[in-house]
């Protein structure tokens, strides 16, 4: 009997030390799976797509109405450890690929006490310029597109370089502070033919030692019950490799001589706030102001053997929100904004040959044209939210252009034609206010 | 301005502020709670008593953490998001977004964090250091902190707890140590340490039955404490922090009349029998 317990018990502690076995195996393998999807959570992917049709009231503009894809991202971010963040996004637009951004963000490890404890960060790469509305997401701007000032001193948002960025513990203050290559997505250099503002062909790539610096900072007051607001201001100083011996200002009189290699200033400020107030539901009150001066790199030739000077142009603009939240769904915007990339001469001054400057030699025949006309756009629109993920707008923008003068005979003195549809020519007479203004219906898809 | 069609703005802008009252007046009645695991079962005990005393209300309680709650409410899936922890001011920014809102704080409970023992264990109170490098892996045997030669099992939140923030922010104040295991939600984790002699977890108050509750001491020096009522209400239990709820605008209506009741002294008890801390 003994023998036969002493034969069960053995079976017993051999199977239960198989089964220990059999746990400990499954428990290894659960370990190593849960390592494995831990790694694949710390990449995660985001992104939209913009899918829409634009209706354009310029006759010159052809098609007059088209589907598009206006934007179409795919955002991947892997944060590697903890404060470590690497971020990647590609636009698969159709016909124009291009990298968005493409940035590491480390958070300062070194520093446990304090206001300062995880209060500094660094981003390096391809990202966003330090700017309330390039910043803000074009997936959450209540607008389909940016403000004319923002999109033409920032044009594609983005700039290779770093920055430094402080939020100290407990202080509602941000402060920004950038160093970026700065003449990236843009306009910067002139065409040698037509003496306009021609694309950068060498986007994201430097080709002088100057580089820009940027600086931001906000600051967030909290208004008891009502709400709060944010105040900020941002400052650029930036400057272009000399390619001339001229630069011509934007009055089109006053012309500095300057030596090849020198630098051709851009300098601007902006204040922005931000209003937010529950009443009856959300709503915010949003503006910035900026002005400065630009500058656009001359060199190349004319047809005549003379250099195109630089051109340095004192520019303002300004854009002010108002947003209204309606329920959980519905979201009316409505969004002023003004942009005059000129504001040493009227509208109504250009293209006047008194402009043309006293130096022929260094400005040849460069005359003030379309590009030194203010515009003002009158922006609705409405949002629907279907979901988290799906957004659907209505938007009409009405765009307004400064007038130019008329010569004796009462014909502009700058106008554009254009060929319709059915082979005749119109005019875009720019002594008048004519219909530019543009219908947008977007489906946005958001994950 | 010539083009600007002034009569169809004004009627547009017509339609709008009649929309905003109309909207301003609508009665909600279903109202629905997401967040905070630590808070899920008095938020589920202030439901279920309020819709007992109002019939027409319904409320309906989850969980999920308090980071769930948060993106719940700027996604727009629940109205009233509980959080044992302040919202960041990422998850502000990203309200400031989607609804113009800075969100509205309501602390409607207070929570001392409960570090829990295995009734066996000998080690009775620990310092806020020793947790520190306990949960942050510097320390790895019970014996460096007074007890058995045996290693320490450590059991934690999720990262979207705001258990699991609080703790690592105002405790850890480093990693976690990667042998910790994250369990979904407290009472997860006093099981596993009712389970492990060894083991060592933290959580809400309110879920302590049947395990050892550690003493927690400021530093060497400090009295011991234990989180009870008193000790949470003057301070001196060191890991003691506020329970919130978190509306995207000023509540009206239904919502308005549930909140005043969880304030009110009815509400309040309620915190009490749940075996967390009143705020009123």
């Amino acid at each position: 009997m003994n023998t036969k317990a002493q034969s069960v018990e053995d079976s017993i502690k051999e199977q239960i030390s198989e089964m220990k076995d059999r746990v400990n195996g499954i428990d290894e393998r659960l370990m190593t799976s849960e390592s494995d999807l831990s790694k694949l959570t710390k990449i995660k992917f985001s992104g939209y797509i913009q899918s829409e049709f634009n209706k354009y009231e310029n006759r010159a503009t052809l098609p007059s109405n088209n589907f598009s894809l206006r934007r179409v991202r795919l955002k991947a971010t892997y944060e590697a450890a903890d404060g470590v963040k690497f971020v990647v996004q590609p636009d698969f637009s159709p016909g124009s690929f291009s990298l968005k951004d493409a940035y590491v963000v480390l958070n300062d490890h070194f520093i446990h006490q304090g206001i300062f404890k995880n209060a500094i960060s660094l981003t390096a790469g391809k990202f966003n310029r330090l700017n309330y509305e390039v910043e803000y997401s074009s997936s959450q701007r209540e607008v389909p597109e940016r403000s004319l000032v923002i999109r033409s001193i920032y044009p594609g948002e983005r700039a290779i370089g770093f920055k430094l960025e402080v939020n100290p513990q407990g202080i509602p203050l941000k402060v920004q502070l950038g160093m970026f290559n700065g003449n990236d997505g843009g306009f910067n250099q002139l065409s040698d033919t037509t003496g306009k503002f021609a694309a950068n062909t060498i986007e994201n790539k430097d080709y002088d030692n100057f580089k820009d610096i940027m600086a931001r900072a906000t600051y967030s007051f909290k208004l008891g019950n009502i709400g709060g607001l944010d105040i900020g201001a941002h400052a650029y100083f930036g400057s272009l490799k000399s390619n001339t011996n001229a630069t011509l200002h934007s009055d089109f009189t006053t012309i500095d001589s300057s030596k090849v290699g020198d630098a051709v200033k851009r300098n601007w400020f902006g204040a922005e706030f931000q209003f937010f107030a529950d009443v009856l539901g959300g709503m915010s009150l949003k503006g910035e102001y900026i002005t400065g001066k630009n500058a656009m790199l001359g060199g190349s030739k004319f047809a005549n053997g003379n250099l195109l000077p630089n051109f340095q142009n004192n520019f303002a603009g300004y854009y002010v929100y108002l947003i209204k939240n309606i329920g959980k769904k519905n979201q009316f915007a409505f969004r002023y904004d003004y942009y005059d990339p000129n504001t040493d001469i009227k509208g109504s001054d250009v293209t006047i040959s008194k402009y043309a400057g006293s130096n022929s030699r260094k400005i040849g025949s460069f005359k003030s044209s379309k590009a030194d006309l203010a515009y003002t756009t009158f922006t609705l629109a409405w949002h629907y939210y279907f979901d988290d993920n799906i957004r659907i707008t209505l938007a009409y923008a009405i765009v307004q252009n400064e007038k130019v003068g008329t010569n004796s005979a009462g014909a502009p003195n700058y106008k554009e034609t254009y060929t319709n549809p059915d082979g005749s020519v119109g005019t875009n007479d720019y002594s008048k206010v004519f219909n530019q203004n543009q219908l947008t219906i977007r489906l946005q898809a958001k994950f | 301005m010539k083009n600007l069609n002034f009569k169809k703005i004004a009627a547009f802008l017509t339609i709008i502020g009649i929309g905003i009252i109309s909207f301003a007046f609508m009665n909600q009645e279903r109202i629905t709670v997401k967040g905070s695991d630590t808070m899920v079962i008095l938020a589920q005990k202030w439901a279920e008593a309020y819709m007992k005393k109002n019939p027409s209300a319904s409320i309906q309680v989850t969980g999920g953490g308090s980071g769930t709650g948060i993106s719940a409410l700027i996604n727009g899936s629940t109205d009233i998001c509980n959080a044992s922890r302040k919202m960041k001011q990422t998850e502000i920014d990203k309200l400031k977004a989607r609804y113009n809102t800075l969100g509205v704080e309501i602390p409607c409970a207070k929570d001392g964090i409960t570090v829990y023992l295995h009734p066996t264990n000998k080690v009775k109170e620990l310092t806020l250091k020793q947790l520190s490098d306990i949960f942050a892996g510097r320390t790895k045997n019970w014996k460096e902190v007074g007890g058995a030669n045996a290693e320490i099992r450590l059991y934690g939140r999720e990262n979207s707890s705001g258990t699991y923030v609080f703790f690592k922010d105002h405790v850890v104040k480093a990693d976690y140590a990667p042998n910790c295991q994250t369990l979904p939600g407290t009472a997860a984790v006093v099981n596993a340490v009712k389970k492990d002699i060894n083991a060592i977890g933290y959580g809400g108050a309110a879920y302590s039955a049947g395990i050892e509750i550690c003493k927690v001491k400021k530093d060497a020096n400090s009295p011991a404490y234990q989180a009870n009522a008193e000790t949470v209400k003057k301070n001196q239990y060191p890991i003691t922090r506020y329970l919130y709820m978190y509306l995207r605008n000023r509540p009206t209506g239904a919502m308005k009349a549930y909140i005043d009741w969880i304030l009110s002294p009815e509400g309040q008890n309620l915190v009490t029998d749940m075996g967390y801390f009143p705020v009123r």
